[in-house]
Order: C-alpha cells, then sequence, then structure tokens
C-alpha cells in the first residue's frame, strides 16, 4: 500500500514542469583569466576603459552646461554591464537597459559618439533624436529598446517579447536589466509571474549596488539578496554573480542564455554590484555613506581588478595595456568632438511622430455605411468584426481577463467562440493583473511590426487604473523613439454605466484618457460604426483606446446594419440627424437620448430642427466636422456620460469658443454626470448619470436663446 | 612540526587584529607571517601549514586579494598541505552569508588536494545561512567584531591550540 502511493506520487512529480533547484545547477566556468583568448581579454579590456572614460566624463558636460543632466554612472557594475552586452545578440535577442547600463549599451555594440549623442541630447540620438531624457541609452533598429525611466516596467515588455519568441518558434533569448531597488514595483512581480507561468524566454538580471538613490536596500524587502523572493516561483532558474567581476558575470550571462534558449524558461541573474560615485549628479553620497564605504567601493573597482588580474597573471604588459588607455583617450577624444558638431533637434519636429498612421479606409472613406449587411447588435459586430480581422491576419493576439473558457468567451461575450476557432495561442487569458495584460501587449508588439494585438485592457474600464503607466508607456513610446516603435494594440474598456453597477462597474474614463498626447480615443454608439473603428484600428499602427458602451451591447437601440468589411476612419464624425437650430454633440450611450430628445423637440416645436452629432473618434478630433455644423447652426450642446466637471467635453467647448466663436448665437452648454461616483442604488444612478429628461431641459433652453 | 605561516591582508584592521591574536596563540616564533595582497605563487607552496585569513566581503564574497589569488591555487597541487581559515562575519548585518568566504575557499583549496583542517561548532552564533558550514560545523574558525567581540580572544585560543595538534 504504502509503495502504490509513493510510487503515485513519484509519477506525479515526473509529470509535473520541472522545478528548478537553483542550488542544484552550477554554472560552467567558460572562462577565467587564464583560459580565455588574448583577443577577447584585448576587446574586453578596450571596452571596459572607454566605457570609464565616457561615464567618468559625463559630469563635464553638465559642468560647462552642454547637457547630459542626467547621468547614472556605472562605475561599479562594470562585470555584469559588460557581460549582459557580450551575449546579446542583435540578430536574435532583445535587450531592455536601465538607466544605468552605458557599458551594457557600448559592450552591445552602440559607438562613443552614440553614447554622447544620448547623453548630450542631439538629433543624431539614435535612441531618439535627444527626445528622451540622457543616459537612457538604445537602438531600436538593433532591438536595444528605448525603455521608460519608470524604471523596472520594461521587464513587463522584455515578457511580451519572450511571448513572441515563444508563438514564432524564434531561438533568442529577451534580456531585461535593472537595480535591484526597482524590483520592489509590483509590475516586476507581475512580469516575473507571467514568464515563470507562461514559460518564456527571458533574462531578468538585478544589478544590486545596495541602493535606490539614497535608500539601502533593506528598506525595500527582507532578502538582502532580491532574487531570493522569487525562490518559490515554478520553472524558474537564479543565478546569483559577482558583478563586479567580469569573468564571474561572463560565466553566469552565458549560462543563463543557453539554459534559458535550451529550456525555453526565464532566469533570475542576480549581480551583486558596488556604486563608486553618487546615485547620479542631483544626489550627494557623502550625505548618507561613510569614509570607509567610499574608501572601500573605490578598492574594489572592478576595473581596477581586471587590470590587476592582466598584469599578475601575464596576459598583458603594463606597457601594452597604457598603450590602449592612450588610445581610448583619442577615441573618446574624437567622439566628443564629433558629438558637439552634430544638430540639435528641430523645435519644428515636435508634432512629428505623436501617432503613428493610421489605417486609411479603401471601402468606406467616409465612414458611412450603404444600407448593406445583417443587422446585428453591438456584441455581435464586435465578435464578428474581430473573427473576421484574425481570418485576415494571423499575426492577431487578444487576451485578457475571462477572455475564455470553453463556452464562456469574455465577460460580454464580445470574444465568444474565439478561441475555438484561432487556438490557445491567439486567444487567451491574462492573470488578474492589468498593468501585465497591456504591458506584455507593448512588449509583444516589438517583436515584429506586423503583429497586431487586442486586449480587453480590464472586465470593466473601472478596473484600468493598475494599468496606467502602461497606458502612459503606450502614449510615449512612438513619439520618444522619434518613430522607431508603435505598439500596435487596441485597448477594448467595457465602460459606462445605466446597468446598476456602481463605483466600480459604471464610470467613464476617457476623460482622463484623453489627457494624453499619442493614443487616439474611439466610443462608438452603434453597432455598425463600433464594427468599422474596431476594423480601422486593428489594421493600424499605434494604439488605440477603444471604448464600448457596455449598456448597449445587447440593446436593439444601437443594433445597425453592418456591410462587409466595414471601415470607419479615425477622425470623422457622424451626423446621425441633421438639423439647422441647434448641434448636439455626443458620443457613446448618450447618443441615442439625443437622437430621442431632438426628434421629442422637433414634434413639439416643428420650426425647429436639430443636429445630432456622433463624434465616434474623440481623439483625433473632428473639428472641422463639428465646426461646419455650427456654421449652420449657430448653437453647441455637448453631451457626454460622463461628469461634466473634467470630462471630454471641456475640450470641445473650448475648441469651439476658440475656433467657432463667431459662428455662435447662444452660449456652449455642456449635460453629463454630476461630479460624484456612479451610485449603486438605481435612485442614485439615476440621480447621478444624464437621462432625456436634462438634455431636453438644456436643449430646449439653449433653443429659446 | 612543518613550516608553519598565517597570511592576512596588511591593510586589514579587524583581520590583521586577529591574525596577531594567532600568532600570539601560535607562539610567534613558530609561524611566519605573509601579506596576503603581495603574496606570490612560491611564497604559498613554500608552506606546509597554512592559516588563512578569509573574511567575507559583500553579501558573500571573497575579499579581491584572495579572489584575485584563486587563479593561481586552481593551477597548483595542494596534496600534502594542510590549510586552516579563520574569517570574520557579522552575523546580525548579513546574516544570509555569514562566513561565506571560508567556505568558498576551503571548496577552492580542497579541489586542489589540500586537507583542511580547524572545524568549529556553530553554537553561540546566530545566522540565517552560511556556505562555511559543512555538516553542522563551520569549515574553520568564525570571527565577529561586531557583534562578538568580546569572545574573540578565547576562540582563537581554543582553535589556535586544535590546529596546532593537528598540523603536521
Amino acid at each position: 500500500m504504502e509503495n502504490t502511493i509513493l510510487e503515485k506520487k513519484q509519477k506525479a512529480e515526473e509529470n509535473q514542469d520541472i522545478e528548478i533547484n537553483s542550488e542544484e545547477l552550477e554554472v560552467k566556468k567558460k572562462y577565467s583569466i587564464k583560459t580565455t583568448d588574448k583577443q577577447t581579454l584585448e576587446k574586453w579590456f578596450r571596452l571596459m576603459v572607454l566605457g570609464r572614460a565616457l561615464d567618468d566624463r559625463a559630469p563635464n558636460y553638465l559642468k560647462q552646461a552642454i547637457g547630459w543632466s542626467y547621468h547614472a554612472p556605472y562605475a561599479g557594475h562594470d562585470g555584469i554591464q559588460l557581460a549582459i552586452g557580450q551575449v546579446f545578440n542583435k540578430d536574435t535577442d532583445h535587450l531592455f537597459p536601465y538607466y544605468r547600463d552605458m557599458m551594457t549599451a557600448l559592450s552591445a555594440g552602440l559607438t562613443p559618439e552614440e553614447i554622447i549623442f544620448n547623453g548630450i541630447s542631439k538629433d543624431t540620438d539614435v535612441a531618439g533624436g535627444g527626445r528622451h531624457m540622457s543616459n537612457h541609452f538604445a537602438k531600436p533598429e538593433w532591438n536595444i529598446h528605448n525603455v521608460s525611466s519608470a524604471t523596472g516596467n520594461h521587464t513587463l515588455h522584455a515578457v511580451g517579447v519572450g511571448r513572441a519568441m515563444k508563438v514564432y518558434n524564434h531561438k533568442g533569448v529577451s534580456i531585461s536589466s535593472q537595480g535591484e531597488s526597482s524590483v520592489s514595483e509590483g509590475y516586476v512581480y507581475e512580469a516575473i509571474n507571467g514568464a515563470s507561468n507562461e514559460q518564456l524566454p527571458v533574462i531578468f538580471v538585478f544589478q544590486d549596488n545596495g541602493y535606490g538613490i539614497s535608500v539601502p536596500k533593506k528598506d525595500q524587502t527582507a532578502n538582502r539578496k532580491v532574487a531570493d523572493n522569487f525562490t518559490g516561483l515554478k520553472n524558474l532558474r537564479i543565478i546569483h554573480t559577482n558583478g563586479k567581476d567580469l569573468f564571474d558575470s561572463m560565466n553566469a550571462m552565458e549560462e543563463a542564455k543557453q539554459w534559458v534558449i535550451e529550456n525555453q524558461k526565464p532566469c533570475i541573474v542576480h549581480a551583486n554590484c558596488i556604486r563608486i560615485h553618487s546615485h547620479s549628479n542631483s544626489d550627494r553620497h557623502e550625505l548618507y555613506r561613510d569614509d570607509y564605504e567610499l574608501n572601500y567601493v573605490k578598492e574594489y573597482d572592478p576595473l581596477g581588478k581586471f587590470r590587476r588580474l592582466l598584469t599578475r597573471y601575464k596576459r598583458f604588459t603594463e606597457e601594452e595595456l597604457q598603450a590602449i588607455e592612450a588610445e581610448t583617450k583619442e577615441i573618446v577624444k574624437k567622439a566628443h568632438r564629433t558629438a558637439l558638431a552634430a544638430p540639435d533637434p528641430d523645435p519644428e519636429s515636435i508634432y512629428d511622430f505623436v501617432l503613428p498612421p493610421a489605417y486609411e479606409p479603401k471601402k468606406f472613406k467616409d465612414g458611412l455605411p450603404d444600407g448593406s449587411g445583417e443587422k446585428l447588435k453591438l456584441v455581435e459586430a464586435l465578435n464578428q468584426t474581430l473573427k473576421e480581422e484574425f481570418r485576415k491576419n494571423p499575426d492577431t493576439f487578444i487576451w485578457g481577463q475571462d477572455m475564455a473558457n470553453k463556452d464562456k468567451g469574455g465577460i460580454f461575450n464580445v470574444s465568444k467562440g474565439m478561441q475555438q476557432e484561432f487556438g490557445e495561442t491567439r486567444v487567451f487569458n491574462g492573470p488578474i493583473a492589468e498593468d501585465y495584460i497591456l504591458g506584455t501587449a507593448n512588449g509583444m508588439s516589438r517583436f515584429d511590426d506586423k503583429i497586431r494585438i487586442v486586449v480587453e485592457g480590464a472586465e470593466f474600464a473601472d478596473y484600468f487604473w493598475p494599468a496606467m503607466e502602461q497606458f502612459v508607456e503606450l502614449t510615449h513610446d512612438y513619439w520618444r523613439s522619434k518613430g522607431q516603435f508603435s505598439p500596435n494594440v487596441v485597448v477594448r474598456l467595457a465602460s459606462g454605466g445605466y446597468i446598476g453597477g456602481g463605483l466600480y462597474h459604471s464610470q467613464n474614463i476617457e476623460g482622463a484618457l484623453t489627457t494624453f498626447p499619442g493614443i487616439r480615443v474611439v466610443y462608438p454608439s452603434y453597432a455598425d460604426d463600433a464594427a468599422g473603428l474596431l476594423r480601422t484600428a486593428m489594421r493600424s499602427q499605434g494604439p488605440t483606446i477603444f471604448m464600448e458602451p457596455k449598456s448597449l451591447y445587447n440593446s436593439p437601440i444601437a443594433a445597425a446594419n453592418v456591410p462587409e468589411d466595414f471601415e470607419v476612419p479615425f477622425g470623422k464624425l457622424r451626423v446621425r440627424k441633421e438639423g439647422k437650430d441647434l448641434t448636439i454633440i455626443t458620443y457613446g450611450n448618450t447618443t441615442h437620448m439625443c437622437i430621442n430628445v431632438a426628434e421629442k423637440l422637433e414634434k413639439e416645436f416643428p420650426d425647429y430642427s436639430i443636429e445630432v452629432i456622433d463624434l465616434r473618434s474623440l481623439i483625433p478630433l473632428d473639428e472641422e466636422g463639428i465646426i461646419e455644423s455650427l456654421k449652420k447652426t449657430g448653437k453647441a450642446l455637448i453631451v457626454h456620460e460622463d461628469k461634466v466637471f473634467g470630462g471630454f467635453g471641456g475640450e470641445v467647448a473650448s475648441m469651439i469658443n476658440e475656433k467657432a466663436f463667431e459662428y455662435l448665437d447662444g452660449p456652449v452648454r455642456r449635460v453629463g454626470s454630476t461630479f460624484t461616483p456612479v451610485g449603486f442604488n438605481r435612485i442614485l444612478e439615476k440621480a447621478i448619470l444624464p437621462d432625456e429628461e436634462r438634455i431636453y431641459k438644456a436643449a430646449a433652453e439653449l433653443l429659446q436663446y | 612540526m612543518n613550516k608553519t605561516a598565517v597570511i592576512y591582508s596588511f591593510n586589514t584592521k579587524n583581520s590583521a587584529k586577529v591574525a596577531e591574536k594567532v600568532k600570539d596563540a601560535f607562539g610567534k616564533s613558530e609561524i611566519d607571517t605573509l601579506n596576503a595582497e603581495e603574496l606570490t605563487e612560491d611564497q604559498f607552496l613554500a608552506y606546509d601549514n597554512l592559516i588563512l585569513s578569509v573574511p567575507t566581503w559583500f553579501d558573500g564574497e571573497l575579499p579581491n586579494y584572495w579572489d584575485e589569488f584563486v587563479p593561481a591555487i586552481e593551477d597548483m597541487n595542494l596534496k600534502g598541505k594542510t590549510f586552516a581559515i579563520f574569517g570574520l562575519g557579522d552575523q546580525k548585518g548579513y546574516p544570509e552569508n555569514f562566513g561565506d568566504a571560508i567556505g568558498i575557499m576551503t571548496n577552492i583549496l580542497e579541489k586542489q588536494g589540500a586537507k583542511v583542517i580547524g572545524e568549529t561548532s556553530t553554537k553561540g552564533y546566530t545566522y540565517e545561512n552560511s556556505r562555511g558550514v559543512r555538516n553542522n560545523k563551520f569549515v574553520g574558525l568564525m570571527l565577529d567584531a561586531e557583534n562578538q567581540d568580546d569572545l574573540t580572544d578565547e576562540r582563537v585560543k581554543t582553535w589556535v591550540k586544535e590546529i596546532k595538534k593537528k598540523f603536521g
């Protein structure tokens, strides 16, 4: 009996995925001072001397008021950074360096000129023409990504790339690098958990110098080595290394890369480093580090150690090393002269690369249907369009919370049947981690420009806030990289109220989301526009927020005939009802209310006719279309479900005020929610959300003004 | 007794202080002193009995002067040589890596055929992890100048007495 139980247990264990016990796996000692060939040693020494010369020189640019106002010196991280760059292969791998990774970037192949271009923010900066902060070294052309200053959030992007590598059977590795303190960020835990769960080829390097600016690592987490916080995760290997030692670091990184590719599982490399200087040029470390510490970190300088080893073991003579050092000085001087002569960014260029090119509709250029097609509910139109685009484009993916499980397809059935048709690789559930859902979408789209991703940003738009930091990245990426990378992601969000959903199932968040340049925001009210806008968004480059008025998913009032391959261009409003005495500008749920109100008023006051404009796109906004209507009517009423105060209507009203004032015969009025959350009790909800009664009152007053 | 030497970094404060105590306990005339910072292979190989001072640095590393000597050790045949290692560590500040360095050095020496003696009890120490522990004993003598300095003299005396007996 006992044997049977034991056998069963053993069998069960065999069938499980391997559990990695880091202690049992040895790092192969491929490199050492005695066995590494001289040519390689020379290459490394040249890189280390060059890097340090640039690192030491960087503060001078600020002192001379040339630039490089943010410089985080890497001295003390030399071993691990050189190793990261050396194992990186631009033809197969992706690299996400952080703001202290100057040596990493040089070792990966950036030239000293390219380092200084970035440092002093020249137009020739390959990271993005001086648009992003100095010391953020990148070369998107080589898959050395331009990352955020919100340190560590690129771990999610690295995981997204890892997912793409797995999906496309690509033999390579995605490498993320960060300081140990930034591991405290919740999104880093989400990233590593996801890589472990999805079993992705990602290396997470933690460069541990003991400080987050002035904060000692004991204030971050209980384990001195933060990598040990992850020992309970399955499918994950952890390698500890001495980041100050070049050979240890090379052996660790080579081992990590080989293991990750062979096993298709993630690995953390925890590198113990020292920070020889202050955090950056705005920090004074003598305020919090004593002389003893400041002295010993200098004694443990990795470059000094490497140099001593080279002569001690007679791999190089002192004269040979001095000659290399002298040559390096000349290289740096030359790079300096080239960088100073390079052009600065053109102030006229600030509007370039805000939004990537949108898909231009071929059949329905104005986004107006021709009456053909089957009548579909809004939810059916979304589902059908998703399926049609997925059939057409094999490089499409969709994920989110509650996306697919057997017969269930999304919390509102928008993705129903998709997993059955397109499989679990293209249609799958994400964890309850909105930031992970969005961040890995951004990351996955970095693997190949042909990829198009749709995510359900959250179960309800109200839950989108944890993803806001990734939303910010989504809006920055194209501009920050000067058009070198656009995250091709459509974020679907079930929005709004009128369902008795309360504070976390009824909010409208477009008022906040439309304040960010670099993203399109659309909000259809009818099934046909929903289909057309979704198709356009999925065929476009760049990110789109796709707001879905969830109370209309199954409502007959939002149903419409949807022509085959219907398309709606961005920034093109739709006149839902023509009129000459008042323009009601609206979108989403309130479009239907406005039409009813207009019809009611026209019946009561037959001399008046009212135009109802459905914006469809909030960003870009069809300003021209609005102004054209106002030229005719002279009166504007803006109606939306969101709060009046801080709602998107404020921007529309301001635009009208600035650009169409002379056509107005009355004040611009607005109707929307009260400046309160949306209450759960139906009585409260009714008191808060706009309704036909409120719209009628405002419209009638304005008509008679 | 064969020729014996104690090797430590002359640049250190605490380790140097302990090395002096070791010499006193051993009998100054019976033991030579070498500076680990300037150590040569020939010097190292000239002795059959060696006492090494190997403090733990950072989160469980050898100090540079030993780390940079390791490639030389890795080419040596240390059969017939006997080593005893003492090391300083900080149980409270670095409980996860208390005495790691004595364990790291022991492994390196044993791999080259050396005999490492001088294991001590872990009783009286409070720490979480140590690579310096094997079979529930420290592979050498652990000292903690930060938290248990008052115990150092006694620990050194007892240990030196033991290793002296075992040195050939």
